[in-house]
């Protein structure tokens, strides 16, 4: 396991990476957008199968500079910044959905794209491709999921 | 006291462009609350990308925006070939800033065609898909396909540029700025168009920046932000254009930008089909037989500035031949969720409208 280590580095495209740990990061986004990163353009979960890393990408619309924040959480659960940005509040649905993020703190964290009794979150590394999933509809309106082992994707 | 009674719009109704559930809360003819439901388009893209060579990845990008798919493989690739160190040579870089060029008048021709019929017009539609018809043509003489044309590839594009779709280009450059001034005046010189869109759906500039959006919405509330000007990509920091603004922030503001973007888009295209240089058209270090060799590692977050807005990609490598991550910003979504804001007490006729006025493509939204 590689520890973490908060601090500045340089992307491959030259763009200032921070590094910071969980407990800071809001305040440091919060920090960031008093200082002009106003524009909130991406949230991104990355699963490295022992953590998940979250990347938030912030654009200046006065400095016309680009940076990206990242932290990483161990037991998937990370402070939303839904208070900071409208435009969080969909997009950590959406990496809740996809990837099974927990974000403490957001209003409404139910799931953007899939039913709502989907099992799983298919862009961890260990979701199951093999096992295919069909969603029903109960009498009473509500999903369930059945599955079938079959040939697969 | 009034009781609100709830409204599904959609999934399949026409002027949803696609598969859009809107819930709505409505208080007679006035739009209390919506709330959009989206999904139903749903594939994975981004997982589907983990799965694939780096070069096979361009197809999912091509049935993203599906109108103007030159547009998102220019997106892809900007953030691919970074990752990748492969760089495009010059006469690649300009015949794809054609290419995406045209795929914005495409994108924003097809739009508005959808726009005017959504109000009730009809003849407006047959003139746009006139005028579209001349890009498709050109799209298969480059690429060999319409829609989905798969045209540019890692270190270059598929195949260069003949006489004819020069020639063909040159052509349109001549008829369209007529025509363009005809559609124009076919909206802006109806009353009721007019009376339809001015004053509705306003969004103010902080509210836009709040929800993420970008593109013509927010060059409409009065932002001056357009990812070609920002952060020159491709050839766009040779090419002398301007980016259109309103402070109105309305429907008619919005119709007016995107209408100014297409002249500009056809300025860009006379002027860098007069610089097109010669030489290869394809980097040798990414040749067919290496193709799927190609290893990546590290990570890129790359912008572009799609017909819908700002398109980031995202992809991070491990050292191996398929991306490990691969992260797709769309704007559309971030425009559509503005929505919730916009569609508060306005009457059920002007919902519509606005909805119109955000141009969306679901292929990107649920990607």
């Amino acid at each position: 396991m590689v520890e973490f280590q908060p601090g500045e580095e340089r992307g491959k495209d030259g763009r200032r990476i921070i590094k910071v740990r969980k407990e800071n990061l809001f305040e440091t986004l919060k920090r960031l957008k008093s200082e002009g990163y106003i524009h909130l353009s991406l949230i991104t979960g990355v699963d490295r199968k022992d953590y998940l890393e979250v990347v938030y990408h912030l654009h200046s619309l006065e400095k016309n500079e680009y940076i990206s924040v990242k932290t990483v959480t161990y037991n998937g659960v990370v402070p939303s910044v839904t208070p900071l940005w409208k435009s969080a509040d969909w997009e950590e649905r959406e990496e809740y959905d996809l990837m099974g993020i927990k974000f403490e703190g957001h209003p409404n964290l139910k799931r953007l794209f899939l039913p709502e009794n989907w099992v799983g979150h298919p862009l961890r590394k260990d979701y199951d491709l093999k096992n295919v999933q069909y969603i029903n509809v109960d009498e009473d309106g509500e999903d369930y999921a059945t599955f079938d082992q079959g040939d697969g994707w | 006291m009034s009781e609100w009674v709830d409204l599904n719009v959609g999934p399949h109704h026409p002027s949803t462009h696609g598969v859009l559930r809107l819930k709505v809360k409505l208080d007679g003819e006035i739009v209390r609350e919506v709330e959009p439901v989206i999904g139903y388009l749903h594939r994975n893209a981004e997982k589907l990308c983990e799965n694939t060579f780096f070069c096979d990845n361009l197809i999912y990008f091509d049935r993203m925006d599906y109108v103007g798919a030159p547009g998102m493989e220019v997106g892809y690739l900007e953030a691919a070939e970074k990752l990748l160190g492969i760089f495009p040579p010059e006469r690649a870089v300009w015949i794809r800033t054609i290419m995406a060029e045209l795929s914005r008048i495409a994108s924003h021709l097809i739009w508005l065609a959808a726009f005017g019929l959504e109000l009730g017009m009809l003849t407006p539609f047959f003139y746009c898909f006139d005028l579209r018809e001349k890009i498709m043509t050109m799209f298969v003489e480059a690429s060999g396909s319409r829609l989905l044309t798969n045209y540019c590839s890692i270190g270059g594009v598929y195949q260069d540029f003949n006489e004819k779709v020069i020639a063909e280009i040159e052509e349109f450059l001549r008829v369209s700025p007529k025509k363009i001034e005809e559609i124009n005046s076919l909206f802006i010189k109806n009353d009721i168009f007019i009376s339809r869109n001015k004053g509705i759906g306003v969004l103010d500039k902080e509210t836009a920046i709040e929800y993420g959006v970008t593109g013509h919405m927010l060059r409409a509330s009065g932002v001056e932000y357009d990812v070609r000007k920002a952060e020159p990509y491709l050839a766009y920091s040779q090419l002398n254009f301007e980016i259109p603004t309103s402070t109105k922030g309305d429907n008619l503001a919005r119709y007016i930008v995107r209408v100014e973007e297409i002249r500009q888009s056809v300025k860009i295209i006379s002027q860098a089909v007069k610089k097109l240089p010669e030489g290869p058209f394809f980097n040798p270090k990414a040749k067919k037989s290496m193709m799927i060799r190609l290893r990546g590692d590290g990570e890129v977050y790359a912008r572009t500035e799609s017909s819908k807005g700002e398109f980031g990609v995202y992809i991070v490598g491990d050292g191996g031949v398929k991306p490990y991550r691969v992260r797709v910003r769309s704007p559309s979504l971030r425009n559509l969720s503005v929505m919730r804001e916009l569609g508060k007490n306005v009457m059920i006729a002007d919902l519509v409208s606005i909805l119109g006025t955000t141009d969306l493509v679901f292929g990107e939204i649920d990607r």
